[in-house]
């Protein structure tokens, strides 16, 4: 019964740390239908800022978070403005666009700071771990759960309740009538792909204690991420909380079941089938098109 | 469109000549550097087959490295055993490390050349037509089929490392035996071997280049338009379509074949996702449209890299990155596309036109 729950809770901590991911992917995706592969790349400059206020101005890691979702932000709004929004006619050439800014991150990133693995401390209140009778939970990775739902619930409301989000779903339904109405649907865009930037810097910043923060992080973070979004139905953000939930726990499952690498194998051919037999996931949003 | 054509076939003339005889000549017909470019030839064909998938039907196939890695590993687990024939049971030696006793079954039929040779063609292809049928008939398209053949190449890689004991995992196949092909002992350092690569090449560009101007080459180019429409006039779309992705992984195979001669290994790189990324490169720098174009886009880069990593050891992914970029932003269509406005735009003006006219008297056709 123990390891049992041991292994929901590390199912739920990768399933918090995938939401964290996959919900900016998921907004951008489901906004502009630009898949960007430079995802895990954002990730990957959440934590070396994280990293470097930590190193050079002693910030520690949550005092720093503020600051490290505005400054991806602000690098997401300058890769949309330079790249992606010259391309939304052409979505396939998105996913090469935003490949190749991966790549250009990933190596100024190498080449800046160094290939080699950086620590950065996890915050001093939340170390040590918490019981439940014979049950051992690591305080941190609760934390980073409880704020994944946060940001979760956050961006739901931002989506269901703000003038900013009425004025995305209207861009998302019908671009060409919501311009009619006086909304500036390229100015949504940039903000809206920040805003994913910023939330994948989050997730970068939150995720640093747990791995290692490597130019490369990123890589294995955006395909799974991916997936997640796609399992759960592109443009429902309530499809990929499901979705990343399901895939966590089913990572961790396999994991326990055979090895990491089998695991991951499984995880990676369900998910296969499942696009094959259900292209549109498990929440498909309907919108006139 | 007899003009482009005619253009069409004088590149196609000028790159097979340039390869047959102005590199060896170029080389000086030094063994090394022969070899180097041999390589390149090699790389150039795996460019193509995407080139055939992707600029002919729209197929944007981000696992090309997949059916690319079978090959190498089909030709380097011939190449393995004829190495380890004076072991015990003929047992390969990391398999013995790994405390495997006997040779597994599947790999008894690649002591036999012929047969490692025809399923170095044929398993790439079998695995892409199971695919095809998977997920052609299902109807899906573009994002997603980039996106499932991207999990499956990742899925394939990390199984290639994981069955260490078959495979040998994360080192590949070394101490590879040189090719016998036939009573010809394969240097592949030689004039011989760099000419076999050639002739692949141009026998892999023929291939392709009569699929293209086929009408199955048509039918093909109207799905990657419109494929709902196609399907309207009652072609079977998902045949098509599973057709030209298995020939693309069969001469993705065949290019695997040659490049494991070439390093003289195999290694789980091959199937990896940057390996993958790096093709798509290469085509979109020379043209998806155009198979010769593609196959000049991988040379030229790979030269690039060749000569310019020395220089930029750092910075050279970096340089790379950009260019894709911009080629992606600016030259969708690559250098085919931009020697093919240039043509034109010549022609026009020899044929004493303005080049508004000329628009003007096309747009009337």
């Amino acid at each position: 019964m123990e390891t049992f729950i041991n292994q929901l809770f590390a199912g739920a901590s990768l399933a918090s740390i995938l939401l964290m991911v996959a919900l900016g992917l998921a907004i951008i995706y489901g906004a502009m239908g630009v898949i960007n592969l430079a995802h895990g790349e954002f990730v990957m400059l959440g934590a070396y800022v994280t990293w470097a206020l930590q190193t050079f101005l002693g910030i520690g890691l949550l005092p720093a978070l503020p600051i490290v979702f505005l400054a991806i932000a602000a690098v997401g709004w300058g890769v949309e403005r330079a790249v992606v929004s010259r391309l939304y006619r052409r979505p396939l050439d998105t996913i090469l666009a935003t490949w190749g800014i991966g790549i250009v991150l990933q190596q100024l990133v190498r080449i800046g700071i160094g290939p080699e693995s950086r620590f950065i401390a996890g915050p001093g209140i939340l170390s040590g771990n918490t019981g439940f009778g014979g049950v051992v939970l690591s305080n941190y990775r609760i934390f980073v759960l409880v704020f994944a739902i946060a940001i979760f619930a956050a961006t739901w409301a931002l989506m269901a309740k703000t003038e900013f989000g009425r004025k995305l779903r209207a861009v998302i339904q019908n671009r060409e009538i919501s311009e009619c109405y006086g909304i500036r649907a390229e100015k949504v865009y940039a903000m809206t792909f920040a805003y994913g930037a910023g939330l994948a810097g989050l997730a970068g910043a939150l995720i640093s204690p747990l791995v290692n923060t490597t130019p490369s992080m990123g890589t294995y973070l955006v395909v799974d991420a991916f997936l997640v979004v796609v399992v759960g139905g592109v443009g429902s953000i309530f499809g990929t909380a499901v979705a990343s939930g399901i895939v966590g726990e089913t990572t961790a499952f396999f994991s326990m079941l055979l090895n990491d690498t089998v695991g991951r194998i499984a995880v990676l051919v369900a998910i296969i089938l499942f696009i094959r037999f259900r292209p549109s996931g498990l929440f498909p949003q309907i919108v006139r098109r | 469109m007899n003009r482009n054509n005619r253009a069409d076939y004088l590149g196609h003339i000028v790159f097979i000549l340039a390869i047959l005889l102005g590199v060896p000549a170029l080389l000086g017909f030094d063994g090394f550097e022969l070899n180097t470019f041999a390589r390149y030839l090699s790389l150039a064909i795996v460019a193509s087959a995407l080139a055939l998938s992707w600029g002919t039907a729209g197929i944007l196939n981000l696992g090309q490295a997949a059916t690319f890695g079978i090959g190498a590993y089909v030709m380097a687990m011939h190449l393995k055993l004829v190495a380890s024939a004076g072991n015990p049971d003929g047992l390969p030696d990391f398999m013995g490390w790994n405390n495997v006793t006997s040779l597994p079954w599947f790999w008894l039929p690649f002591q036999s050349l012929t047969v490692t040779l025809i399923l170095g063609l044929a398993l790439p292809a079998l695995l892409a037509w199971a695919m095809g049928i998977f997920m052609f008939r299902a109807r899906i398209t573009g994002v997603f089929v980039a996106i499932i053949t991207l999990a499956f190449l990742v899925a394939l890689q990390l199984w290639f490392i994981e069955e260490q004991r078959f495979t040998g995992g994360q080192n590949g196949l070394t101490g590879l035996a040189p090719l016998d092909l036939f009573g010809w002992s394969v240097d592949t350092y030689s004039l011989g071997f760099y000419y076999l690569v050639a002739g692949c090449l141009i026998a892999a560009l023929v291939i392709g280049s009569l699929i293209v101007r086929s009408k199955v080459g048509l039918v093909l180019r109207a799905i990657r338009e419109d494929s709902q429409r196609v399907r309207y006039f009652g072609y079977d779309v998902a045949r098509y379509e599973t057709f030209v992705f298995s020939t693309s992984a069969a001469i993705a195979g065949w290019a695997g074949m040659l490049y494991a001669l070439v390093l003289e290994f195999a290694s789980p790189t091959y199937i990896g996702v940057a390996f993958s990324l790096a093709i798509v490169i290469w085509v979109a720098v020379g043209g998806r449209e155009s198979l010769v174009g593609a196959a000049v886009g991988a040379i030229l880069v790979n030269l690039a890299e060749g000569r310019l990593s020395d220089m930029f050891v750092e910075s050279w992914l970096l340089i790379l990155g950009v260019m894709f970029i911009l080629f992606v932003l600016f030259l969708p269509r690559g250098l085919y596309g931009l020697l093919r406005q240039g043509f034109g735009r010549i022609a026009r003006l020899r044929e004493g036109q303005g080049p508004k006219d000329a628009r003007a008297q096309e747009s009337a056709q």
